[in-house]
């Protein structure tokens, strides 16, 4: 309770006493500059947001350069309902409605990302020093952009020249743990043609949460990111867009005092586009992206310098896509696109090399039947060669009842195809398991009977005729209600309430004994589970110099199954070493990695006389569970957790002579950290290293 | 109305009045309720390896470990836990089934598990050990074998008498917080309770 209290007390004291010192001023441009705020990410065509019948936010440049933020994981973990959990292999993936990073399709300029080496995405690997603004579109929308887009997309929009000439920033920050990012930006434009340069260092130490262990929690790494971008406006109907992005890391890969070795990084994506417009109504788009991400790591023992381990992983996605819209008049889109998704991977311990191939085709419609009523209905087909087809449909509809106030509703269907490791593995642990890929299963077991791994018939557990069929994409319904009000053009206030309801979670089961007393392992599709609860926001410009901002998310994410067996009184708990008991159906606490509630609390300050900003953020998360510690597979009561806390971060930046600027902020002000109580204890939170202190210039050309 | 209230009054009575003690009914032996601690039960091979060795064997009778061929009751090698009832499934130095010995896995904790269900007990086939799912492998980062909780193993032995078992710790000494890497496994501690009169089902 304390730290919700806190938070409380320091809205009222800090807006009460700004009150007082400030008169009240009310602008409006504030208002007139929302309005103007767009995104594309949801509906595919430019869209207002404040109008929009979906659940949005726009993350803008201004905010990310006002915190000093440098990646992804940093700014996400600031907004209401998205945190970033870490994957055992340190991964940094975004959880949005209680959906995990499996299900958030995460793009850049509107082309995803690949690279899900263990089914979460590492946003961590993304520099923020070019972007314009992120899009963040919360329920599901797999009607638009197919597998992944359960949870939400979010889209990072780079930003692209204003000015003509020769213009450009240097970047650059240094803080604890010998972080530093270092940023060039170098743009050039001559009216209809533009291009765009990034460069990105980053590296650091890493850090240490556990003395007693050797190996650090985060290993030392460095990594570079290249962006290039041109535009071309071949007349004012045409327009050429190329854009290469090129990332590079290289970490530290020390597990244990007795092995050494590296992981390396490698990714690519290009992607071009021809827009040509035909008349005022018709508009068309051809594209084609490829990217490629590459991962390699190697492990040798200390003793002799031998090797010990190696792994690879290639991953190659290609997609042509052509798209057009229609415009009758200017309340009224429609889009419909159609595309192919090629996508290979060649990986360690996989039975093949796989091939996906997907072609699909969307189609959209965005209109105002009234002055009143916004609708948008839209679906899209997913053709596969390895998993069952998906049809994907959505709808949207927003009631203006007044000028302040409007409810919006929306219900879609969202999926994720069943990647490349839960159809091929083929994995032969250290300890002496084997993890094989649901398609891998029919082929494997049989070699493995043959060649002794597995003695008999009898030590296999499930029937093989199981694994005939093809493994079904993990899919969900959400729904999602909200409310729009505006009491004043300072005060905005947004609630939604959400629902996703998810079939065919992929779980993994023991499927067969080995000889040597060990399991095989393969994937299932058996779970159905559950996300709701409700989202508040609300922002609060007082004046021009202070914006407060304030968001909530209620979660409750369980699984039916579990919820079922509690209730009957079929879950047992018991320490180690003692005798277990039994439980009740309000023991059970839900999926792993979700907190009930989470908020946040941002004030912004301007004091535009001395071209000073500053502003401090809290970010507060209720008690979580990392995984079963009683041994009866769920979350409960009884399980240990990780406990509540919350992070406080200030900044401050102040401009010289309009070009220069120079930062100063603190990370985790009061240094919070989790650490192992105990050895082998790994109920922790490893991706919070404690206080960061930092320091920033940027120059401005 | 009246009616219902009088027979409601007529039932709490009855309800309430004590029960009669059959005299005649010859006195039972009491339950036996006993810990067993760090018992060891150690296999050759296993981490790629065939597993083999000598299964360490269990008699209720005598509450002790034996090595005798027939007077035994179930037995343990590494995770693995066979009864001396049924067929074997032929692993190396599995021994021969020599006795009628039968169990089953219960769901529940031992004060809740009052009673057998003797239609569940079977016994181990060529297939199948019926006491092989005690257990939960943690998986990654920590490879812990946990007793799954709530699994109570409960075996008619080779005489016709009843016993239940729930297995606490696969680790010697039992800790609380086990290392798979540190603490030495295949060391059971386990409580059990036995009906030493034949034929009785209850354990109470």
């Amino acid at each position: 309770m304390r730290p919700i209290f806190l938070f409380i007390l320091t809205f009222f004291v800090i807006s009460k006493s700004y009150s007082q010192v400030d008169p009240v001023l009310v602008n409006d441009t504030l208002s007139v500059n929302e309005l103007n705020e767009v995104l594309i990410t949801a509906t595919r065509t430019y869209r207002q947001l404040s109008s929009l019948p979906l659940p949005a936010q726009i993350i803008t440049k201004k905010e990310i350069k006002e915190t000093n933020r440098t990646r992804l994981n940093n700014i996400l973990n600031e907004q209401t309902g998205l945190i970033t959990v870490q994957n055992f292999i340190g991964g940094e993936g975004i959880q949005m409605q209680g959906l995990g990073s499996e299900y958030t399709l995460v793009l850049v300029d509107g082309v995803p990302l690949v690279g899900r080496s263990a089914g979460t995405l590492d946003i961590s690997r993304l520099a923020v020093g070019n972007i314009k603004q992120i899009e963040i579109v919360k329920g599901a929308s797999s009607s638009l952009y197919g597998s992944e887009a359960l949870g939400g997309v979010i889209n990072i929009i780079t930003d692209n020249p204003k000015k003509n000439g020769f213009n450009g920033d240097i970047n650059y920050n240094y803080g604890t743990f010998n972080t530093r990012d270092a940023n060039l930006n170098l743009d050039y434009k001559k009216d209809k043609f533009s291009i765009n340069t990034f460069i990105n260092r980053n590296s650091s130490d890493g850090y240490d949460l556990i003395n007693a262990v050797d190996a650090n929690t985060i290993d030392p790494y460095s990594n570079y990111t290249f962006n290039t971008k041109v535009n071309y406006d071949l007349n004012n109907n045409t327009k050429l867009y190329a854009s290469g992005r090129y990332f590079l890391q290289d970490q530290d890969y020390i597990p244990t005092e007795t092995e050494v070795g590296k992981i390396k990084v490698n990714e690519w994506n290009t992607h071009l586009k021809v827009n040509h417009k035909y008349s005022e109504k018709w508009s068309s788009y051809f594209e084609f992206y490829a990217t490629r991400y590459k991962a390699e790591d190697y492990l040798n023992n200390v003793s002799d310098n031998t090797l010990f381990s190696a792994s690879d992983y290639n991953e190659l996605l290609v997609r042509p896509e052509v798209r057009a819209t229609y415009n009758p008049n200017d309340k009224t889109a429609f889009i419909a696109g159609i595309g192919l998704d090629h996508e290979t991977l060649v990986r360690t311990d996989f039975a093949t090399n796989p091939e996906f191939n997907s072609p699909y085709a969307y189609f959209q419609y965005d209109g105002n039947p009234n002055e009143k009523v916004n609708i948008i209905l839209g679906a899209r087909f997913d053709k596969h060669n390895a998993y069952k087809s998906q049809f994907s449909p959505k709808g949207a509809i927003r009631y203006k009842l007044n000028d302040n106030l409007a409810i919006k509703g929306s219900v879609g269907y969202g999926f994720k195809a069943p990647d490349f490791r839960q159809l091929y593995f083929d994995l032969a642990g250290i300890a002496g398991y084997t993890i094989l890929g649901y398609n891998s299963v029919s082929s494997r077991i049989p070699e493995m009977l043959a060649n002794g791994e597995i003695e008999d018939e009898s030590d296999i557990l499930v029937p093989l005729s199981l694994f005939n069929d093809k493994l079904k994409p993990e899919s969900s319904i959400s729904y999602n209600l909200g409310v729009d009000y505006k009491p004043t053009s300072s005060l905005k206030l947004g609630l939604n309430l959400f629902r996703n309801d998810i079939q065919d979670l992929i779980d993994t089961q023991l499927i067969a004994n080995k000889v040597n007393g060990s399991g095989v392992y393969s994937y299932y599709n058996v779970n159905k589970a559950f996300t709701q609860g409700l989202e508040f926001n609300t922002t609060w410009r007082t004046s021009n110099n202070l914006r407060i901002s304030g968001g909530y998310q209620l979660l409750f994410a369980k699984e039916k199954e579990a919820i079922e067996l509690f209730k009957n009184g079929q879950a047992f708990a018991s320490t180690p070493g003692s005798p277990s008991f039994q439980l009740n159906e309000n023991d059970y606490f839900g999926l792993y990695n979700r907190s009930k509630h989470m908020a946040n609390l941002k004030i912004f300050y301007n004091f535009s006389k001395h071209n000073l900003t500053t502003n401090l953020r809290a970010n507060y998360r209720s008690k979580y569970g990392l995984f079963d510690t009683n041994s009866n597979g769920y979350l409960d009561t009884y399980d240990d957790f990780v406990g509540a806390y919350t992070l406080w971060n200030w900044a401050i930046n102040k401009t010289f002579y309009n070009n220069y600027e120079i930062g100063f902020g603190i990370d985790n002000i009061f240094d919070f950290t989790d650490t192992p109580e105990y050895e082998n204890d790994s109920v922790f939170i490893g991706n919070i290293p404690g206080r960061i202190i930092y320091a920033k210039l940027n120059f401005k050309f | 109305m009246k009616t219902i209230k009088l027979f409601t009054l007529l039932a709490i009575f009855i309800g309430f009045s004590p029960c009669s003690v059959n005299d005649d009914e010859p006195t039972l032996l009491e339950v036996e309720t006993e810990l067993v601690s760090n018992f060891y039960a150690p296999q050759l091979g296993g981490q790629g390896q065939p597993v083999s060795g000598d299964f360490t064997k269990f008699d209720f009778t005598t509450g002790a470990v034996t090595t005798s061929t027939d007077e035994w009751d179930i037995a343990f090698r590494g995770t693995d836990i066979i009864i001396n009832g049924g067929t074997s499934s032929g692993e190396t130095d599995e021994p021969a089934r020599t006795g009628n010995v039968a169990a089953y896995i219960a769901n529940g904790t031992m004060a809740s598990v009052t009673m057998v269900d003797a239609s569940l007990l079977d016994q181990d086939t060529l297939n199948a050990h019926v006491l092989a799912n005690w257990y939960t492998y943690s998986g990654p980062p920590n490879h812990l074998i946990l007793p799954t909780a709530g699994k109570i193993l409960v075996i008619k032995t080779r005489d016709g008498k009843y016993a239940k078992i729930e297995i606490l710790s696969y680790y010697k000494d039992a800790p609380e917080n086990p290392n798979a890497y540190s603490d030495e496994d295949r060391y059971f501690t386990f409580n059990y309770e036995y009906n030493p009169n034949e034929g009785e089902i209850t354990f109470q």
